[in-house]
Parts: structure tokens; C-alpha cells; sequence
């Protein structure tokens, strides 16, 4: 049916894990108390050291490994500057993204590009996974990627267990909700979130180790083109909760592909406001079922009719609409602020995060 | 009458100044570092450097024109950070200020003694109508005016690649540009100086306006108790809703000046997809650096200018890539993020009040109509 077909779905999960990357990081940094704007430069640090890394000792695994521990670097300027020093979060992460741009450019130029020619290196093979991947439509989408992309989606129910399941989760919601609690059982503050800010670099890096070892195979400047942004976006539309930031990533990752397909098509073909009137019906439905109909607001049922009911005219008229590539981009940060807005259920931050803790004790100093 | 001088604040002002001099230092010599690793002269780099920046009436005039977008974007984010906000979307209300100047720029036509004052008013009115919007989402529903402000910057980044692209582009469409803003429109030449314009009055005013408002008037006054101890302003009456929402649009308002003067000062003229180039998230460091302070904001983004420009020059005669002033500028905002901190604690001075009481109540950033 139109553009909605199995090559679609590959291509939304691969434009999706790179996101999931550095979205899970920013999750649990975000839980425990640290908000990390700098992600976007933790990517971009992440992709060049990975495909660097990768270039100097043709091994992939050191590449990951590059990826991994340049964005882990970058979470360790955070958790000093912030944690330890008592920065501003938002502050710090601007910097980061600023300074990561003028290392990565710099880098790029002194090592790669001043020659004239850019090297490039022969990115990750797939793996199939025997079985899984003749299931029908998600089959070769989730079960035929390279190895690094099946880690980003193993971490979401690690990530999910440890957070809901285990003492560490406790602590680390603990720091980011009520920090004063925490650090009275006598686990300190600082250091869980300097464990989440480490957390959510080494993340970012391996999701921008995806871009270059795991699927281009070549480094070009501020190649993150966003994707940090995106990722912080995905947190927020879900809702601060693993699944629902698996959710916003394949969402997010959707509205990209759809939009990278759409490019070719004269106009909006009707399927794409079939699925627009489908999404708020699925919505609610979901709602329906988890919480029961009477808790559902009045806002959300509003919203959500008018959003039906313009995918319904819109899928009846079929206009000759071309929406520019740039409405498209914006749909995740518009997304986020509606959510963020209360227009679709709610949305809550961590109460504790972006606040430097002093415990008592150092308070009374 | 004299106003008699407070040792503490003395004190205090005294290690501001210390604590930004040092961070300048030692980001610079950072920098100066990753030169002499990278295997560049040492020497050559510093004289390039200087004389980029302040040799000559041409670099000198640069350095001061890139200087008054600078500090009135320090400025915006002192007036919401003085109420209590964080408004990090100065870079999108520059943009967006910049889309409407450059509307009634275009489509308006005047003599300069009409058009320019409409056109720099039509800057000021874009970025405080965008700033709006964060201000309402916070004020009305409770959303953090950090993540509203943030998304926003990347909305307008785009809307801006859109309209330079569809239907503000040149006639030829080869380019992503707009039409060149008619000379009515522009700030003219200052004194006859090729590189430096009229804008640059902008930035005595502005900083006389801004700390007079802030000292000087109860409004000021407001904002300022709003920001330091909102339970106690609300307790003496004061709307801390209504103070913060009018604060991020006024900040929004001078990040549109800050537009007028990048885009209609002598060289620029037309909008661009990059014309913001950062200067809002620098006007977050100059602001840190002045440690914001309205007057300090002058020699913090002279600072930020000379990079800027000082990096041009070096990048031509000793071939350093400019991406090394992102590396050095990066470094001054992290550290200057930290050092206020560091430095207070060290001397054991006392942390601001809003610290404490946001400590004592938990609620945080979440609770952001407090």
C-alpha cells in the first residue's frame, strides 16, 4: 500500500537506533538527576573517535570501543563540571555541543580531510538472526542488522529491569525524584549521577559509532545532524520510561523515513492520512485498556477527535500538498512540546533533575 | 549623593572579576595548547591572531561590529536568568526576529527614517512573539521553559532553511539566501567606517537600559526578587507567573535586536540559513563570563568577538581551521559554567538564595512555577 510497505520498516528501524542510543543514556541520566543538552555533541564525538578508532586499527570492535569511550569522555566533563562542581547542567551542555563540533571539525581536518581525500573504512557486516528473520514484515527490519544495532535493542528491557527491578534503579530514580531520601539511606547522590552522566556519554557514543562504523563507513562534519536533539525529544515524548522511549524512537525514526520516502512522490498519497486518523484511535484505544475509560481526560479526547477527524477529511480530499522535507524535521520537537503541553496525557519530569545536589552536610559547611 | 560601598559585595565583585579573568586564561592557553600539539608556530598564531582582531580600522571595526550582537544577546539571557528563567532559545529568537525584519524589510518601503526604526521594531517583535510562546507554554501549562525554549531553537533553525529555500529565496533561486534588504532599511555606516555601522549605539543603550531597569525600577526590582526568592516575592504579592513570562519575552525582544544588527548592519543585508551562527548560544557565554552583569557583558563579548574574528585571520595566514575557536570557545562556556561555583565554595562565601530555597523545597526545574 503505497509508501507503506516492508523496505519502510527497515528503514524506520534503522534510522531509529542511533536515536535509541542516545536516547536510553539520556534517560537514565535524566532519571538520576542529570539533563544532558550536550548529547548531540556526545554523538558527534562518538562517530568520528569510533570511525577514527576503526580507521587506525582496522578493527570494528576498537571502533565501537573508540565510539563508546569518546562519548563516555565527554560524560565525564559533564559529571565533573555539573556533579562534582556544581555547574549548570544546561550550561555545560551547550558548551559540550559547541566544543565537540570545533574537536570533531578540527580533528577531522588535521588527520583526514587536509589531504584532499576522505578515507573511508568498511562498516560493520549484518548478522541475521537465524529464524526471526523470515518473520513476516518485521523480520528482516529488527532481524537482520548489524551486531552493534541488536545491543540498542537488548538495552531496552536490560534498562527497563534494572530501573524497575532491581536496588540500583531504586537509587537511581531515587536521585532524580527525591534526592534528599537517597543520600539519607547512605547511598551518596553524586555518585549515581556521575554513574548516570557516564551512562548517558558512553551511550551517545555508541550511537554515533552506529553512524559511522555501524552503517556509513565514513566520517563527514557535524554528521549528527540533529539526531542528539531528536534523542532528547524521545525521552520527553516517552515519557521518561524505556519502552516509551523505544516508542518515540521508532516514531521519530518513522516520520524520517517517511518523509526521506515521500521526497519522490508529486503529492501526500491518501495512505498517509489513513494513518494519521489511525493514530489517534490507536492512542486512545491504548489508553482505554490501561487505565480504563473513565480516566481518560477530556483534552485527550478532543485532541485526539480533531486529529482523527483532519486525517478523515484530508484522507477523503487527498490534496496536492507537497510538505517541505523541513515541516517533516520539525514533527519531533513539535510532538515533544505538545506533550510536553499536557495536550496528550501527561508528562512529567523528574522532579530533582537539572538542580546540583549538596548533601546537608556540605550545605551547613 | 555616594553610595556606600558593601566590602562583601566588594569582595565578591572583586572574585567575579578574578574568576572570569583566570577562565579567559586558561581557556586561551588551552587553545594555544592544541596549536603548538597540532604542530603550528606558536608566535605566528598570537601575532595573526592579534592583528585579526584589533590591528588595523578594518579588523578593529569587525571585532566590535561582531561585539554588539554579542552582548545584546548577553543581555537577553540576563534578563530572564535575573527572573529566574532559563531561556536558551536566544539563537531561534534571533532567527525568527531576523524572518520578520527581513519581511518588512523587503515588502515595506520608506525613507531610512521610517523604515529602519519599523524594521529593527519588526526584529524585537518577532524574537519577544517567539519567546511568547515558550513564556505562555510555561506560564499556562506548566511546561520547562529550558526544554521549550531548546525545541524551539530547532523548529525556527528549520523554518528559517525553508523559507530561504521556498519562498523568501533570490529571484535566481541558485542560492539559499533572501533578496538584499533595501539600504533604508539598514543601520548606516558608522562614521563613514566600511565595516562598523550604527548598530553599535545599541550597545550603550542597551546595557544602560538594562541595569537601570533592573536596579532602578520597581519592576526591576521584581524580576530580580522573582528570581532570587520566588516564595518570598509571592508572598509580598508579586505575580511570579506574569514576572517570569514578561521576562522571557523581553528577552526574546533583545534577542531581536540582536537579529536587527546581525542581519541589517553594513554587512550583512540578507537573511541566510546560518546568519544566527551561534551568537545566541555565545550570548549565553558572554553572560556567564560577565556573570551577568549588564555592563560586564561589554568586555565578555569583545572577548567572544575577538576569537571570532582573530580565528579568521589566523585560519588564513597559518592555515588553522576556525573550528579550533569552537574547540577554545567550548572550553571558556564549560569552564565558566563551573569556575562561579568552584571559586564561591573555595572562599566560603555564601550561595545565592535561590539555591537554597529551591534545596530546602524540593520540587526543582519541574516545579517551574514556584
Amino acid at each position: 500500500m503505497g509508501p507503506f510497505d516492508t523496505s519502510l520498516v527497515i528503514a524506520v528501524v534503522g534510522l531509529a537506533t542511533p536515536i535509541l542510543f542516545a536516547a536510553l543514556g539520556e534517560l537514565v541520566s535524566q532519571r538520576s538527576g542529570v539533563i544532558n543538552i550536550g548529547l548531540e555533541g556526545m554523538m558527534l564525538n562518538g562517530a568520528f573517535f569510533s570511525f577514527w578508532a576503526a580507521h587506525a586499527t582496522h578493527s570494528l570492535l576498537l571502533g565501537v570501543l573508540g565510539g563508546l569511550a569518546a562519548g563516555a569522555f565527554l560524560g565525564a566533563i559533564m559529571g565533573a563540571l555539573t556533579v562534582s562542581a556544581g555547574g549548570d547542567q544546561i550550561v555545560v551542555g551547550v558548551g559540550i555541543n559547541i566544543l565537540a563540533v570545533g574537536i570533531t571539525t578540527f580533528a577531522n581536518e588535521q588527520l583526514f580531510t587536509s589531504g584532499g581525500n576522505q578515507p573511508s573504512i568498511e562498516p560493520m557486516a549484518h548478522l541475521q538472526i537465524p529464524g526471526l528473520v523470515h518473520l513476516p514484515v518485521i523480520g528482516k527490519a529488527f532481524f537482520d542488522r548489524v551486531p552493534l544495532a541488536y545491543i540498542a535493542y537488548l538495552m531496552v528491557p536490560l534498562i527497563w529491569y534494572v530501573l524497575y527491578r532491581t536496588n540500583l534503579g531504586l537509587v537511581i530514580r531515587g536521585s532524580g525524584e527525591y534526592p534528599d531520601a537517597v543520600e539519607t539511606s547512605g547511598v551518596s547522590v553524586k555518585s549515581v549521577r556521575w554513574c548516570g552522566a557516564l551512562f548517558a556519554g558512553g551511550m551517545a557514543g555508541l550511537g554515533g559509532a552506529m553512524l559511522t562504523v555501524g552503517n556509513l563507513g565514513v566520517f563527514n562534519e557535524l554528521m549528527s545532524g540533529g539526531r542528539g536533539f531528536i534523542a532528547l525529544a524521545a525521552v520527553i515524548f516517552g515519557r521518561w520510561r524505556p519502552v516509551g522511549v523505544l516508542g518515540a524512537c521508532l516514531v521519530f525514526g518513522g516520520a524520517d523515513a517517511l518523509e526521506l520516502r515521500l521526497q519522490a512522490e508529486s503529492s501526500i498519497p491518501r495512505q498517509v492520512w489513513v494513518v494519521l486518523m489511525l493514530i489517534p484511535l490507536l492512542v486512545i484505544a491504548y489508553m482505554v485498556v490501561r487505565s480504563g475509560i473513565r480516566r481518560i481526560a477530556r483534552a485527550d479526547l478532543i485532541f485526539g477527535g480533531a486529529v482523527f477527524l483532519a486525517g478523515l477529511v484530508l484522507a477523503v480530499v487527498e490534496p496536492s500538498w507537497r510538505v517541505p522535507s523541513e515541516f517533516w524535521l520539525m514533527l519531533p520537537y513539535v510532538i515533544t512540546l505538545v506533550v510536553l503541553a499536557g495536550l496528550v496525557g501527561r508528562a512529567r519530569m523528574p522532579a530533582a533533575v537539572g538542580l546540583p545536589y549538596r548533601s546537608a552536610a556540605a550545605l551547613d559547611s | 549623593m555616594m553610595a556606600r560601598i558593601d566590602p562583601v559585595r566588594l569582595r565578591r565583585g572583586a572574585l567575579d572579576v578574578a574568576t572570569s579573568v583566570a577562565v579567559v586564561a586558561l581557556s586561551l592557553l588551552l587553545g594555544l595548547l592544541i596549536v603548538i600539539a597540532a604542530g603550528y608556530p606558536a608566535g605566528a598564531t598570537i601575532s595573526a591572531f592579534w592583528n585579526g582582531a584589533f590591528v588595523g580600522s578594518l579588523s578593529l571595526d569587525q571585532t566590535l561590529e561582531t561585539t554588539i550582537p554579542l552582548v545584546l544577546a548577553g543581555l537577553a539571557w540576563i534578563v530572564a536568568f535575573r527572573a529566574g528563567r532559563i531561556n536558551v532559545g536566544i539563537e531561534g529568537q534571533i532567527l525568527v526576529g531576523g524572518v520578520t525584519a527581513t519581511v518588512v524589510g523587503l515588502y515595506v518601503h520608506a525613507p531610512l527614517g521610517i523604515h529602519l526604526p519599523l524594521t529593527v521594531l519588526a526584529a524585537m517583535g518577532g524574537g519577544a512573539v517567539y519567546a511568547g510562546v515558550a513564556a505562555a507554554l510555561w506560564a499556562w501549562r506548566g511546561v520547562n521553559e529550558i526544554i521549550a525554549t531548546f525545541m524551539l531553537n530547532l523548529i525556527a533553525a528549520l523554518f528559517v532553511t525553508y523559507l530561504v529555500t521556498g519562498p523568501l529565496q533570490e529571484s535566481t533561486h541558485q542560492q539559499p539566501i533572501s533578496p538584499t534588504i533595501a539600504n533604508s532599511a539598514r543601520w548606516p555606516a558608522f562614521f563613514g567606517q566600511l565595516g562598523l555601522s550604527w548598530d553599535l549605539a545599541l550597545v550603550p543603550v542597551g546595557v544602560a537600559l538594562v541595569a537601570w531597569t533592573l536596579h532602578r525600577t520597581t519592576a526591576g526590582f521584581r524580576l530580580r526578587m522573582t528570581g532570587e526568592n520566588p516564595e518570598a516575592a509571592r508572598h509580598v504579592g508579586v505575580s511570579v507567573g506574569r514576572v517570569g513570562a514578561v521576562s522571557l519575552v523581553a528577552s526574546g525582544g533583545l534577542a531581536g535586536l540582536a537579529a536587527s544588527s546581525l542581519l541589517l548592519s553594513s554587512q550583512g543585508g540578507a537573511l541566510q540559513q546560518d546568519f544566527s551562527s551561534n551568537f545566541g548560544f555565545s550570548g549565553i557565554a558572554v553572560a556567564l563570563l560577565a556573570r551577568n552583569s549588564p555592563i560586564g557583558c561589554v568586555p565578555a563579548a569583545l572577548l567572544f568577538a575577538a576569537l571570532r574574528e582573530g580565528g579568521g585571520l589566523v585560519e588564513t595566514e597559518v592555515g588553522i581551521d576556525t573550528s579550533l575557536v569552537d574547540v577554545t570557545f567550548g572550553i571558556v562556556v564549560i569552564l565558566a559554567a563551573a569556575s562561579l561555583y568552584v571559586a564561591r565554595r573555595r572562599w566560603r562565601l555564601s550561595e545565592s538564595l535561590r539555591l537554597r530555597s529551591l534545596r530546602r523545597h524540593p520540587g526543582g526545574l519541574t516545579d517551574t512555577r514556584l
